[in-house]
């Protein structure tokens, strides 16, 4: 932005400085006009930002309302996430919008958990606790029960964040494995292990819950 | 394979990102162990019902409005530019070198579209008529005289010999400027430069005049161009204007304005006519 500036920085002698220069209306007005060229320039880059990247709102509020299980933090992540990716959208050349916005709403919603809720990232916090609930509860009713959607949504606020998360991306997105591992940075040939823990995990507490209601 | 190696690779089969060979493998397991596929079965089965059944949380419509209208209070929080600090530019191409990346090549196409138009439809109008281009080479006139006093740049060659100006301005340019020295008149030549201006090279020939220095700048005059002499004002410089059968002439100078009429009289007195 500065080239131009740097174009007409001339070493100035005081001595001979026109101390009229900055009144002069066609050097003000020149100046206007460079300035709204530079807004019409931004505009220009708002628009094709949101063409690119407003389209993965749903997107982006589902993994914060997941992640942050706060309807009001979800909406401030997201918010704070597209500014951030706004003010990066200049080194963003890939053709992967909703990636990238993910792995910002994602990185995001980490921050604020850090902050509050730092118990909520430690994984192994409830194997223990719920691994042990054998509940003599079958396949086949779990399936049954499988649409309920407030069951389901009680059975995934259980589990840590890293879950959450790749259930998330996976079951509701529909994201490659390639996508999941640059979105929630871990290696590629983990992301196949600890899916099938979440599942497994998400498993065990629907059954410990539709249990529970039977007993 | 065996069921245990199967039981790890199930997720990944299910969701199709095994390798070729790993998926070739699992499948003939799952042919052969009833077990395994019926795991295998159960295991999808449901695993597509609760993600099915998950509910999804669609952003509300006011989340969107909140963002666009925060993404424009960012815009305008873009600091503005320091009126002063900003030299008007010697040519009015120089501010389009500050686009910014971000821009996707099509709009630059129809920003270029649009300029290019502009500057046709400009160079089209016959000279008189354009509004505003004596103001405008004025700004350009001010701006390059200003220019050669603050950038240690008054002269390429310096000399009160005109014999020595002349020459070489004239290897320069593709024109041979008339160059006087009119010392016994109050004006001493102080050497000339190479400018450019009016989308063009000119010659500046630089002239003293009481400790103030003159920039005349001469260029070859089209066959249309006014030959009425014209004074402006502006900024407290003295700018006038005048033209012969060959050349246009702007003298520039902060002298007062009868100082610059007489610098005026006094080169076309001595410069041969033609």
């Amino acid at each position: 932005m500065t080239s131009s500036k740097n174009a007409m920085a001339l070493p100035l002698k005081e001595e001979h400085a026109p101390e009229t220069e900055d009144s002069d209306p066609k050097i003000v007005k020149f100046a206007i006009v460079k300035k709204r060229q530079e807004d019409h320039s931004l505009e220009v880059g708002l628009a094709s930002f949101e063409d690119a990247i407003l389209p993965h709102l749903d997107a982006a509020h589902n993994l914060a309302r997941w992640l942050l299980r706060n309807e009001q933090d979800a909406q401030d992540v997201v918010q704070e996430a597209y500014l951030r990716a706004f003010k990066s959208f200049a080194g963003f050349h890939g053709s992967n919008g909703r990636a990238w916005l993910l792995t910002i709403v994602r990185n995001t919603s980490y921050t604020l958990l850090k902050k509050n809720r730092a118990v909520d990232l430690t994984i192994t916090f409830d194997e223990e606790i719920h691994g042990t609930s054998d509940v003599a509860v079958s396949p086949a009713t779990i399936l049954e029960r499988s649409d309920n959607a407030e069951l389901i949504k009680e059975a995934m606020d259980e589990l840590p964040a890293e879950f959450r998360e790749i259930l998330t991306l996976r079951h509701q997105e529909g994201l490659s494995y390639k996508e999941i591992a640059d979105i929630a940075q871990i290696p590629p040939g983990t992301v196949m292990s600890r899916l099938a823990r979440a599942r497994g995990k998400l498993k065990e507490c629907l059954a410990t819950r539709i249990g529970k209601e039977n007993r | 394979m065996n069921c245990e190696e199967a039981k790890k690779l199930m997720d990944g089969y299910l969701d199709g990102e095994l390798d070729p060979i790993a998926n070739q493998k699992i499948e003939e397991h799952l042919r052969e162990c009833r077990n395994c596929d019926q795991a295998y079965k159960v295991h999808g089965s449901l695993i597509r019902a609760i993600g099915n059944g998950t509910p999804y949380y669609k952003a509300p419509a006011k989340l969107r409005e909140r963002i666009q209208s925060s993404l424009r209070e960012e815009i305008a929080k873009e600091p503005v530019r320091n009126v002063v600090e900003d030299f008007p530019p010697p040519f009015p191409t120089e501010q389009r070198r500050t686009i910014p990346s971000a821009i996707p090549w099509n709009w630059l196409a129809l920003a270029a579209a649009i300029i290019f138009a502009a500057i046709i439809t400009f160079n089209l109008m016959p000279r008189l008529q354009r509004p505003g281009s004596d103001q405008f080479l004025a700004t350009q006139l001010i701006a390059s005289h200003a220019r050669s006093l603050m950038a240690n740049h008054l002269t390429d060659v310096a000399s009160s010999d005109q014999h020595t100006v002349k020459p070489w301005l004239d290897t320069k340019l593709d024109f041979a400027p008339p160059v006087v020295d009119l010392s016994s008149e109050g004006f001493p030549l102080i050497g000339g430069r190479l400018d450019y201006l009016d989308n063009r090279p000119v010659a500046a020939l630089v002239y003293e005049r009481r400790k103030h220095f003159i920039n005349l700048f001469v260029w070859p005059a089209s066959s249309d161009a006014a030959t009425a002499p014209k004074t402006i004002t502006r900024q407290g410089y003295q700018l006038l204007h005048w033209a012969d059968s060959d050349f246009n002439y702007w003298a520039v100078s902060d002298v007062n304005a009868n100082d610059l009429q007489t610098f005026k009289q006094q080169f076309e007195t001595r410069t041969p006519h033609h």
